[in-house]
């Protein structure tokens, strides 16, 4: 499998280890990116700011899931997540307030959709 | 909303129906069963024999539950009724709706009930727009419920209607072919759901109806005991208050992100959404009587605020929101609303509450925990919002098409122009946002001593404050008329129409005491004051007319802003005599004080002319009662303790607002009415 925009965002993320705009959430969530016959999953654990992200499938109390296209587009900065959950592109399930605060990592784009 | 409409509501889910509890919605209006913008239910009508029914009466009791009497056969005079009919419906996920048939009769009858039911899943939008849709519709029956769907794509959603009683169930509704004996009754309850919203979201067991109701009026109980206890002589008042605080608790939405706790939402119908203004002026205005929903807004729209430049979503790092909506459009990215941040005031108020809240509660950790989130907001103002470089705050819409044009309070198109009735270009910088921007690097000043330890930001905040508002007394002070220009337009020329936003300058401080008095006077005057508020603009300005939305209306939020502003510079029998006439004017709506009313004088129609389209209820106008009761007792925090100075119109004899809720636990505050508000009245001709 090619290191595709996804991925590198992951391992971009990792490398942060601690961001502020995050220091009051705390959480874990299972990033699960489909293909056609394959799922690729990153887990993000945030502890008031302090990042941690592993390839591990383990428990966690948030699910994001969608296909490689639509989170490489995300990973881009060219999809609105809000509006991708509302389409019903992105799936999600648990801690609503976690996930608002993750979408602040998300670039954003810098002229429209 | 118009007449004869009844409405219920909870959270953001709320029944518009008929007198009848029926449900027949046209393309634009705003009647039906909604949900996160988007209308489930459509068409709800309900038959006996073919026939419609009659109302008889409708008992709203509470705002999540109303009982509808009805007899079959409409529009006779006579009535001779052999049935009656009850429809006892409450709101839930969807609604839950119990019919009763009762036969009067000695004998049993053979009925045909039938109830029709269709969905549109329109968009909010759509309904306000008249748009068309693009997806697809299905309806799908099986023995014990009929589902009704919307897909477009990935999107999707459905409602679902079931009976406790045997029907059959087709693709347009149920029917039950019953009999009821002599003296007898029928019931059955309908359950109408929504059963797909967002795709993932956890369907769970839906909350059973009872449970809800009782989870309601347990909720809405404790509401109501944990805000301070009005007493006065002045009946309507009470009523007023009392319509206040279950008004709000109704507006109070539960957004996703918020985890259960609540804030403000604008309004019903069309602003059951998360709002940042309103929100935060709301919660600004329920401080001294439920800080909790300040704590909430805080925090939900400190989790959204903007990180990034998005030119659709007029979004930059710092911003919060205008505007969250739900529906098809913003999923579709045909609005931006996901969210929107074309507001260019929501940003230095989200700073003036932060403060405004620690004066109150001592809750001195929220301000650390939102350091960031106020620390960006101030930067803002400065970085981002000062877009012609010359210390102000302007805005312009990036988005030309489907963003906001005017991103202040008074956001129609025509609300911003020159006494001559011109209209500015853009970037327009409107005279509040600069108050605002003042108050907020004053109270950020504040803020960074006491709970960020950062000094030098006190200090930079503070000149800087103080160079605005030098600058400010300067170039917005219209010298022939003696008072603030309502804006600056792209050239630095001053947009000279006389407004009141000039008492949103008197709130946030940023006039200078020589200025103060001709300001109020102004205000008082017979071009903007109606004898029952202040017009939104004067009389005499070219495009001045008193049901024009922001151009001559009278806006009961604007009144009670403007009357803390009276009081912030000393003028308390001015504050008492717009608190009095808004409050007054209250009367004339039960209590419920809409969205804005006619600027028509006084005199001329003897009671307050609701303005056509207005939202009621709404957040702001329900928290004005709330705002104008702080002012009238003149209730400031202090340290640690809760000053109060009262200065009541001489219409109240007596008030005692019992267990006011701060930083000092609970406190009462008494004051008896000696201001003369009919010399106010008077002296203004």
């Amino acid at each position: 499998m090619s290191p595709g925009r996804t991925s590198a965002f992951f391992e971009r993320l990792a490398q942060r280890e601690y961001d502020p705009m995050l220091r009051n959430a705390v959480g874990t969530a299972r990033f699960e990116i489909t293909d056609k016959d394959s799922t690729e999953r990153w887990l993000v654990t945030i502890d008031k700011g302090a990042i941690s992200v592993s390839r591990r499938n383990a428990r966690a109390e948030t699910i994001v899931r969608g296909d490689r296209k639509t989170f490489d587009k995300a990973a881009a900065g060219r999809l609105n997540v809000m509006a991708a959950v509302l389409r019903g592109e992105i799936v999600i399930s648990g801690d609503p307030r976690f996930l608002v605060q993750l979408q602040r990592l998300i670039p954003r784009p810098s002229g429209g959709p | 909303m118009s007449d004869g409409l009844v409405q219920i509501l909870d959270g953001n889910t709320f029944v518009v129906s008929d007198s009848n509890g029926d449900i027949e919605a046209s393309p634009t209006d705003a009647t039906g069963l909604f949900t996160y913008d988007t209308r489930f239910l459509s068409k709800w009508v309900l038959t006996i024999n073919g026939e419609r029914l009659n109302a008889l009466s409708v008992d709203d009791l509470q705002y999540f539950e109303t009982r509808f009497f009805l007899v079959p056969g409409t529009g006779t005079v006579y009535i001779d009724a052999k049935l009656s009919v009850i429809r006892r419906r409450a709101v839930g996920n969807g609604f839950h709706e119990e019919l009763t048939i009762l036969n009067h009769e000695n004998e049993p009858v053979e009925l045909t009930v039938r109830l029709d039911a269709a969905s549109d899943f329109a968009d909010l939008f759509e309904v306000k727009d008249a748009l068309a849709k693009k997806g697809r519709y299905s309806a799908q029956v099986d023995k014990r419920k009929l589902v009704l769907s919307y897909d477009r794509s990935t999107y999707g959603r459905s409602t679902a209607i079931s009976a406790s009683e045997k029907a059959q169930i087709d693709e347009t509704g149920l029917t039950f072919k019953i009999t009821v004996p002599g003296h007898g009754t029928w019931s059955t309850t309908l359950d109408v759901s929504i059963a797909r919203l967002m795709v993932g979201q956890a369907p769970g067991a839906p909350e059973a109806p009872q449970h809800a109701q009782r989870r309601m009026r347990r909720d809405l109980d404790r509401w109501l005991d944990g805000a301070p206890k009005l007493q006065c002589d002045w009946d309507a008042l009470r009523a007023t208050y009392h319509r206040s605080l279950v008004d709000l608790a109704a507006l109070r939405f539960s957004p996703p992100i918020a985890g259960g706790r609540s804030l403000p939402a604008a309004g019903l119908p069309w602003f059951m959404a998360m709002f940042g203004r309103d929100s935060i002026l709301t919660s600004l205005q329920a401080l001294p009587f439920a800080p909790e929903l300040a704590a909430t807004t805080l925090r939900a729209l400190g989790d959204w605020q903007g990180v990034g430049i998005d030119d659709f979503r007029d979004e930059d790092p710092g911003r919060i929101l205008h505007e969250m909506r739900y529906g098809e459009l913003t999923a579709f990215e045909e609005r931006p609303h996901s969210p929107y941040y074309g507001s260019a005031d929501a940003t230095p108020l989200y700073v003036v509450l932060l403060d405004e809240y620690e004066l109150w509660t001592g809750d001195r950790a929220i301000v650390r925990e939102l350091e960031m989130e106020a620390r960006a907001a101030l930067d803002w103002i400065d970085q981002y919002a000062d877009l012609q470089h010359n210390g102000y705050i302007s805005y312009q819409r990036r988005n030309e098409d489907t963003g906001l044009e005017n991103q202040c309070w008074k956001d129609s198109w025509d609300s911003i122009s020159f006494h001559d009735g011109r209209l500015p270009g853009f970037p327009r910088a409107t005279c509040e946002l600069q108050g605002y921007a003042y108050d907020a690097k004053l109270r950020g000043a504040r803020l960074a001593r006491l709970a960020w330890k950062d000094e030098e930001l006190a200090t930079r905040l503070e000149r800087e404050a103080a160079d605005l508002k030098r600058r400010f007394n300067r170039d917005f002070w219209v010298e022939d008329g003696q008072y603030f220009a309502l804006a600056l337009d792209p050239h630095g020329a001053q947009v000279d129409s006389l407004t009141s936003n000039n008492g949103h300058l008197l709130w946030s401080g940023i006039v200078d005491k020589s200025k103060a008095k001709a300001v109020a006077r102004h205000l008082l005057g017979p071009r903007l004051f109606s004898g029952w508020g202040v017009r939104t603009l004067a009389e005499g300005e070219g495009r001045y007319n008193p049901i024009g939305y922001h151009v001559g209306t009278v806006w009961p939020f604007d009144n009670s802003f403007i009357a803390w502003g009276l009081r912030r510079y000393g003028f308390k029998e001015e504050a008492a005599a717009v608190a009095a006439g808004i409050l007054e004017a209250a009367e004339f709506f039960d209590g419920r004080l809409p969205e804005a009313f006619g600027g028509y004088e006084r005199g001329e129609t003897r009671y307050p002319v609701q303005y056509p389209t207005a939202c009621s209820p709404q957040a702001w106008s329900t928290g004005a009662p709330l705002l104008l009761l702080r002012t009238m007792l003149g209730l400031e925090p202090e340290g640690e303790h809760l000053i109060v100075d009262p200065a009541l119109p001489d219409t109240i004899g007596h008030l005692e607002l019992l267990d006011i809720p701060g930083r000092w636990g609970r406190i009462d505050a008494f004051g008896r009415g000696r201001v003369d508000v009919g010399r106010q009245r008077t002296r203004r001709r």
